[in-house]
């Protein structure tokens, strides 16, 4: 609501108030972006450059039990059963191996994550749709619940620019509030969104680092440690109609009113995909395991490469980032567990006069369009649940309360739908502390 | 996918592989004739008096108001051509509007509503948040008949008949009145309205001062005052009760979107716009920016949210958080003054719920003091989406650019448009048709407004 704007840039304002005339008269250049070098330039700031194609893909979901005309898709590859359009993270590849990401779409789009103060610039580069030669659709991308968008770099064609085949565009960000937003195309919204083109977006706030309550990582600049935290996970929300991506892939339209809802995600799996461990994609863009191993891109989850399994040892304080990018409320719990809601739409739940409004609960309705920032404390882990490589734990499901289960199973008692699990470890576990890897070197790790 | 409807249609779509006209040529001049923008003489809205865009109150007296609403029916037009049979509620015996007048009084005073049908059926009002309601005399409540419930209210009769209903109306806020019989169908079919309590003695607050608020919270700049009434519509719906037809409600399926009675783009189109003769109510959303270098204080823009639909509707403000400072005509502030007004880019109406948010815009850049530290690619190497765009050209605020050659550009100064819209992106279009429905513009003018 306020110019949040860091001291720099007024210390930029002052330094160029003498200089106001000079430039009015190279007006135009600066409108073309130029940065006027007779200015003093303030501190540099991290220059965060990454580079997205937009384009179309396959990926799985569980087969049903009675398949129908539109599901599984019979155009699918391999193992894969729906037709999807997407982003992926192409940062640091050849062109050759850019364009050749045409046709393979991942779903959900990367988690992003910068900090505040960063200067950011998000390439996107349109290369196209291999199914669909026909459709000669732009992409955009609208970063969700950024402060003050500069229409330019919001991502609404309408109102702006979009990116046509064969091209590119930078939108640039300065973040300077942190918290858990969203961001997705905007072209043709209704249908790119529904699509696959979705991913959560974070800032982390430049309090991290500072010693708070005795935390050194905070969802917030608190100023209290009441957002601090050991790990953190983005959660992207989303339910998809299976037709509609049918009608897409098969050229035919969808009345968007008729939408309903047939498989329900987690950063783009259904359960109990979401458990699988993540997979990424290698210098080529070819997908691989995390060891590096190569994956035949008609397997089932290879261009799904977000796990939403979450871990965490006991005592550990765990941030849950969830964006809801579908089209339908959903009831976020965690049973066996509570946590503490500290953050909504990328807004530090307090009063300006400091009134607490965080709040503990076991379940938060989300909306489309909207985020949440949940804390929760892992209790003691009696490892009773099962056992893996990092040793045994406690599990606890997460999932829809408003039982977006999917028919994929229907008739059978197996789980499904939207729902993972936080496994909690005891003391003596070997899961490693978390730490975020870069995004602009490929091949970027996957977020575990 | 771009695609459109053709007149009247109410069934899917049978040719996909069509790219017809653009969506936003679909309405006669709505998509040009953006409401803030000077149009000319020959354009503007004939009724005297009223703005292009805000809220448009129809008052009474204080402290004693009185208004008559007569229930009635007519057509709505959407943006795809179709012409929908509706009900709604109309100021005495003025002209077929949908939504119901915006109803204005002030706290304290003492309203009386006529409600007048003239429809087939009974029909009655009630007013969520108001207490204390009489009706013809008698407390206002629920008509059990045969042991059933059959209105939440005491109803008037069918063709010609009419109740009175009475309240103080004793606090500030923003409220809704609608049909309380049949709701099902009568809410649907457009008997809704809303009504705002002004705070006696503050022309430029949503709410009385707090003693202890530690920040002057509803405060706002009156020439940016705007209602968004949201509501759906399912046209079988419509069609049924127009050719007298029973309507099973379990088929039920919206398929039009609406803030204001309108749906984009005619959401943007000025108040009283000639070609919506039923729909007079504006839904474009315009204030003007804060900008560092000038030093303005444009003060806040206030948006009050009224949802008059049956579903929750998650809408989502481009450009900027809105600050929640009340729902359900109830300022967020605790016991001992503490705020408890917060930000959202998101704000999920629920249905039947009120939510008042102010905006305010900070021109972040700026081409002398902050300038944009990249080259922006030369524009004919980028799209525009069917060769119009309400873009100005410049990533600045205030500033107007080139763009190329062929495309036609809905800009007068500079100002930004952003979208505001409902976040289940499937209430985004006109029956399916993508880029409509429940999408309105919030237009950001730089410091001292469009020249």
């Amino acid at each position: 609501m306020t110019n949040r704007d860091e001291p720099q840039l007024t210390r930029r304002r002052l330094l160029v108030a003498g200089a106001g005339a000079v430039a009015a008269a190279s007006g135009l250049g600066l409108a073309r972006g130029r940065v006027p070098r007779s200015f003093a330039a303030p501190a540099p700031r991290p220059q965060r450059q990454l580079r997205l194609v937009g384009t179309d893909g396959w990926v799985s979901h569980p087969l049903p039990q009675h398949p129908t005309s539109w599901f599984p898709d019979t155009l699918a590859p391999g193992e894969q059963t729906t037709y999807a359009f997407g982003f992926r993270n192409v940062t640091g590849l050849s062109t050759s191996d850019v364009l050749a990401q045409k046709g393979h779409a991942q779903a959900s789009a990367p988690a992003l994550y910068f900090d505040e103060g960063d200067e950011v610039t998000i390439t996107i580069t349109n290369v196209g749709l291999a199914v669909r030669p026909d459709l000669t659709d732009g992409h955009t991308i609208h970063w969700h619940g950024f402060r003050n968008a500069p229409v330019l770099f919001d991502g609404v064609p309408e109102n702006s620019v979009a990116v046509p085949i064969g091209r590119d565009f930078p939108y640039f960000f300065r973040p300077v509030n942190a918290g858990t937003y969203m961001y997705h195309c905007h072209f043709e919204d209704v249908e790119h969104v529904q699509m696959g083109m979705t991913g959560v977006i974070f800032v982390r706030p430049s309090q991290n680092g500072q010693s708070h309550g005795g935390y050194t990582r905070f969802a917030y600049n608190d100023g209290d440690g009441s957002t601090g935290y050991d790990r953190e996970y983005p959660l992207m929300v989303t339910e998809w109609w299976l037709r509609s991506h049918w009608n897409d892939a098969h050229i035919q339209e969808s009345d968007w009113t008729e939408f309903t809802a047939d498989v329900w995600m987690l950063n783009g799996r259904t359960y109990p995909d979401t458990l699988a461990p993540a997979t990424t994609f290698d210098v080529h863009g070819v997908p691989a395991t995390a060891a590096g191993d190569p994956i035949d891109p008609g397997t089932r989850l290879a261009y799904q490469p977000q796990s939403a399994l979450l871990r965490g040892k006991a005592g550990d304080r765990i941030l849950l980032r969830i964006s809801n990018l579908g089209y339908q409320d959903h009831a976020i719990t965690l049973e066996g567990l509570g946590f503490t809601v500290v953050g909504r739409d990328a807004t530090l739940l307090r009063g300006r006069d400091g009134t607490d409004l965080s709040f503990r609960a076991t379940e938060i309705d989300l909306g489309p369009g909207e985020s949440a920032d949940l804390i929760v404390t892992a209790p003691a882990s009696s490892g009773s649940s099962g056992s893996d490589a990092y040793g045994s734990y406690d599990a606890y499901p997460l999932y829809d309360r408003g039982l977006r289960n999917g028919y994929q199973l229907a008739g059978s008692t197996e789980h499904t739908g939207m729902k993972t699990e936080l496994r909690v470890y005891g003391p003596g576990s070997s899961l490693p502390a978390q730490s975020l890897p870069a995004l602009d070197t490929p091949p970027v790790p996957p977020l575990v | 996918m771009i695609r459109t409807r053709t007149r009247g249609s109410t069934s899917r779509p049978s040719s996909p592989r069509l790219r017809p006209r653009p969506w936003w040529l679909a309405p006669v001049g709505a998509a040009v004739a953006i409401a803030g923008i000077q149009l000319s003489a020959s354009q503007k809205a004939p009724a005297a008096g009223a703005a292009p865009v805000g809220v448009v109150c129809t008052t009474s007296t204080s402290p004693h108001a009185s208004f008559t609403l007569t229930a009635r029916d007519g057509h709505i037009s959407n943006p795809d051509g179709n012409s929908i049979y509706t009900w709604s509620l109309v100021n005495g015996n003025g002209a077929f509007q949908y939504p119901g007048p915006v109803l204005c009084v002030n706290a304290g005073d003492d309203v009386t509503i006529t409600l007048k049908n003239r429809l087939p059926e009974a029909t009655s009002l009630v007013f969520p948040g108001q207490e204390d309601i009489t009706a013809n005399g008698a407390t206002a409540g629920p008509v059990i008949s045969g042991g059933k419930l059959v209105s939440l209210a005491q109803t008037a009769a069918p063709n010609g008949g009419s109740v009175t209903y009475r309240f103080i109306a004793s606090r500030a806020g923003t409220y809704l009145y609608e049909s309380g019989t049949d709701q099902d169908k009568q809410l649907d079919m457009g008997l809704v309205g809303a009504l705002i309590v002004r705070p006696a003695g503050h022309p430029s607050m949503a709410y009385d001062p707090v003693a202890g608020h530690p920040v002057d919270d509803s405060s706002f700049n009156p020439a940016a005052e705007f209602v968004l009434l949201l509501t759906q519509m399912d046209p079988a719906l419509h069609a049924a009760v127009e050719a007298n037809q029973p309507f099973d409600m379990t088929t039920y399926r919206p398929h039009y979107f609406m803030i204001n009675g309108r749906s984009f783009p005619d959401t943007i189109a000025p108040n009283n716009a000639s070609w919506l003769p039923s729909q007079p109510y504006s839904a474009l959303v315009e204030y003007q920016a804060i900008d560092p270098d000038v030093g303005n204080d444009p003060g806040k823009a206030l948006v009050r949210y009224v949802n008059a639909g049956p579903v929750a509707y998650p809408f989502h403000p481009h450009g900027n958080h809105g600050r929640i400072i009340a729902r359900d005509g109830r300022l967020l502030v605790g016991p001992a003054g503490q705020d408890l007004s917060y930000e959202k880019f998101t704000v999920d109406v629920g249905a039947g719920q009120t939510v008042d948010t102010t905006y305010q815009f900070t021109k972040l850049y700026d081409p002398v003091t902050n300038p944009v530290p990249l080259a922006i690619p030369p524009l004919q190497n980028l799209l525009f989406k069917d060769n119009q765009t309400y873009y100005s050209g410049s990533v600045y605020l205030g500033k107007k650019g080139v763009l190329p050659v062929g495309t036609t550009q809905f800009n007068q100064c500079g100002e930004y448009y952003h979208f505001m819209h409902s976040h289940a992106l499937f209430q985004v279009s006109n029956f399916g048709a993508s880029g409509g429905g429940m999408l309105t513009l919030m237009r950001v003018d730089p410091a001292g407004g469009c020249p």
